[in-house]
C-alpha cells in the first residue's frame, strides 16, 4: 500500500514537471520506394522515403533527422559505413510548425550482398529522447564482382600471346 | 622522317620487337595475371573492394611503367655511353634535344604499349564494379607524366654520373621512395611531413587521383591539382635530363 502510495505521488510528480520531457510530439514514418527493385543485388540503388511530423501543438526547433543502416546477418551484424554506400546522411531544419511535416527521399546504393535494416531517427533541439522509425528490412542479392569467366582468358590468354609472339620473333 | 621520329621508332622497336626486349613485356603480363589470378574465387568482395582492386592495378601498372622508363632510361644514356654507341650517335646531325626526345620517345611507345595490354586486365577484374572507363582514363592521364618523368630522370641521371650501375641504382631509389604510397596507405600518410611529402610526390599527385575518380566516384576534371603536380614533375624532369644531356661529351 505504502508502495503503491509512492509511485502514484512519483507519477503525478512527472506528469506535472518535466514529463513532456519524455513525450515526444514527433512522429517518423519510412517507406520503400516504389519504385525500388523486388529482389535487389549489388549495384542496384534503392530510396526510402520519410514523412517526419510535428504531431504536438508547439513548433519543434532544430529537427535533425539521420538515417542508420546496419547488417543484421547472423554473426555479420554490424553498422554500415553510409558514405561507401552513397547514402544522405541527414536532413535539419530550423522549425517544424504543429502539424508540418518534411518530407526526404535517402537513397542508396548496394555495395555488398547481406540482409540489412534501415532506421530513421529524429531528434530537436529540446526533446529528451530520440524518435525512430519503423524498421524497413531489405536482403541484397550477391553479384560476383570478380568473375574467373572473364579473368581467366585474360590472365592465360596474354600471356600464352606474348611467348609466342617472343618464340616467333626468336625463331624468325 | 625527322630525327627524333627514327630515334624513337628504333628505341622503341628494340624494346618491342626483339625476343629479349618482349620478355619484359611478358614479365609484366605475368604479374598482371597473378594479380587478377589471386582475386578470382573470393566471393566476398563488396562493389567497393571490387574499385579497390581496380585501383590497385592501376598503382601496380604506373609502377611498373615508371620502373621501365627507370631502366631504359638510364640504358638511353648511360649504358650507350658505356658501351660505346653513344659517341656515334653524337656525331650525327640531329641535335642534342631531338636525341634526347627521340629516345624518349622509344619510352613512350613502350608505355603506350604496356597500358594497351594493361586494358584487358582492368576489364577482367572491374567490368562488373564501378568507374572501370573513368579509371582507365585516369591512369592515362596522371600515369603518363608521372612514368616518361622517371624516364627524363634516369635519363638526367645518366648523363650526369659515370656509371650506368649508379645512376640505375639512384634511378630505382628515387622511384621506391616516390612509389611508397603504394604501400603505406592514406592513414600511415597523415603527419604533417606525410602530407607535405603527398603534395609534392607525382606519384601521391597520380594515387590520389586514382583514390578519387575510382574509389569516391568524383569528376576527373576536379583532379586538377592532381595533374598540374604530375606535369610540374614531367617539367622539371625534362629540365633536368635536357641540361645533363648538353653536356654529355663526344
Amino acid at each position: 500500500m505504502h508502495m503503491t502510495l509512492r509511485i502514484l505521488c512519483l507519477a503525478i510528480a512527472l506528469s506535472l514537471t518535466g514529463g513532456r520531457a519524455w513525450a515526444s510530439s514527433l512522429g517518423v514514418e519510412l517507406t520503400a520506394a516504389s519504385s525500388n527493385p523486388r529482389s535487389p543485388r549489388m549495384g542496384d540503388n534503392l530510396s526510402f522515403h520519410t514523412v517526419i511530423r510535428n504531431d504536438g501543438p508547439t513548433p519543434i526547433d532544430g529537427l535533425i533527422a539521420w538515417i542508420s543502416l546496419v547488417r543484421i546477418d547472423k554473426g555479420n551484424e554490424q553498422p554500415v559505413d553510409l558514405e561507401d554506400w552513397s547514402a544522405h546522411k541527414a536532413v535539419t531544419a530550423a522549425r517544424l510548425a504543429p502539424g508540418e511535416a518534411v518530407r526526404t527521399d535517402w537513397p542508396m546504393r548496394l555495395i555488398q550482398a547481406g540482409t540489412y535494416r534501415v532506421i530513421v531517427s529524429a531528434v530537436s533541439r529540446d526533446s529528451a529522447n530520440l524518435t525512430a522509425s519503423p524498421f524497413a528490412d531489405f536482403t541484397v542479392r550477391r553479384k560476383p564482382v570478380v568473375e574467373s569467366r572473364r579473368v581467366l582468358p585474360v590472365a592465360i590468354g596474354i600471356p600464352l600471346l606474348l611467348g609466342g609472339l617472343m618464340f616467333w620473333r626468336w625463331r624468325s | 622522317m625527322s630525327a627524333i621520329g627514327s630515334i624513337a621508332r628504333k628505341e622503341g622497336g628494340d624494346l618491342l620487337l626483339s625476343p629479349r626486349g618482349l620478355a619484359w613485356l611478358l614479365t609484366m603480363a605475368i604479374v598482371l595475371s597473378v594479380f587478377g589470378l589471386l582475386l578470382v574465387g573470393n566471393t566476398e568482395l563488396s562493389l567497393l573492394d571490387n574499385a579497390q582492386v581496380v585501383y590497385d592495378m592501376g598503382g601496380i601498372v604506373t609502377a611498373l611503367g615508371a620502373l621501365l622508363a627507370v631502366v631504359v632510361g638510364t640504358d638511353a644514356v648511360a649504358g650507350e655511353r658505356e658501351r660505346g654507341t653513344l659517341v656515334s650517335l653524337l656525331l650525327t646531325p640531329a641535335s642534342r634535344n631531338s636525341i634526347l626526345l627521340g629516345k624518349l620517345g622509344g619510352q613512350a611507345i613502350a608505355w603506350g604499349v604496356m597500358y594497351a595490354i594493361a586494358l584487358p586486365y582492368f576489364w577482367a577484374v572491374g567490368s562488373t564494379g564501378q568507374n572501370l572507363a573513368d579509371g582507365a582514363v585516369s591512369v592515362a592521364l596522371f600515369g603518363t607524366p608521372v612514368v616518361l618523368g622517371f624516364g627524363f630522370l634516369a635519363m638526367g641521371l645518366g648523363a650526369r654520373l659515370e656509371s650506368a650501375r649508379s645512376s640505375l641504382l639512384c634511378g630505382l631509389i628515387a622511384l621506391l621512395l616516390s612509389a611508397s604510397p603504394l604501400l603505406l596507405g592514406p592513414s600511415l600518410r597523415q603527419s604533417a611531413i606525410g602530407r607535405a611529402f603527398d603534395a609534392v610526390n607525382p606519384f601521391s599527385g597520380a594515387l590520389n587521383a586514382y583514390d578519387a575518380v575510382i574509389i569516391d566516384s568524383q569528376s576527373i576534371l576536379a583532379q586538377l591539382p592532381h595533374f598540374a603536380v604530375t606535369l610540374v614533375w614531367l617539367a622539371l624532369t625534362l629540365w633536368f635530363a635536357a641540361r645533363g644531356f648538353s653536356r654529355v661529351s663526344s
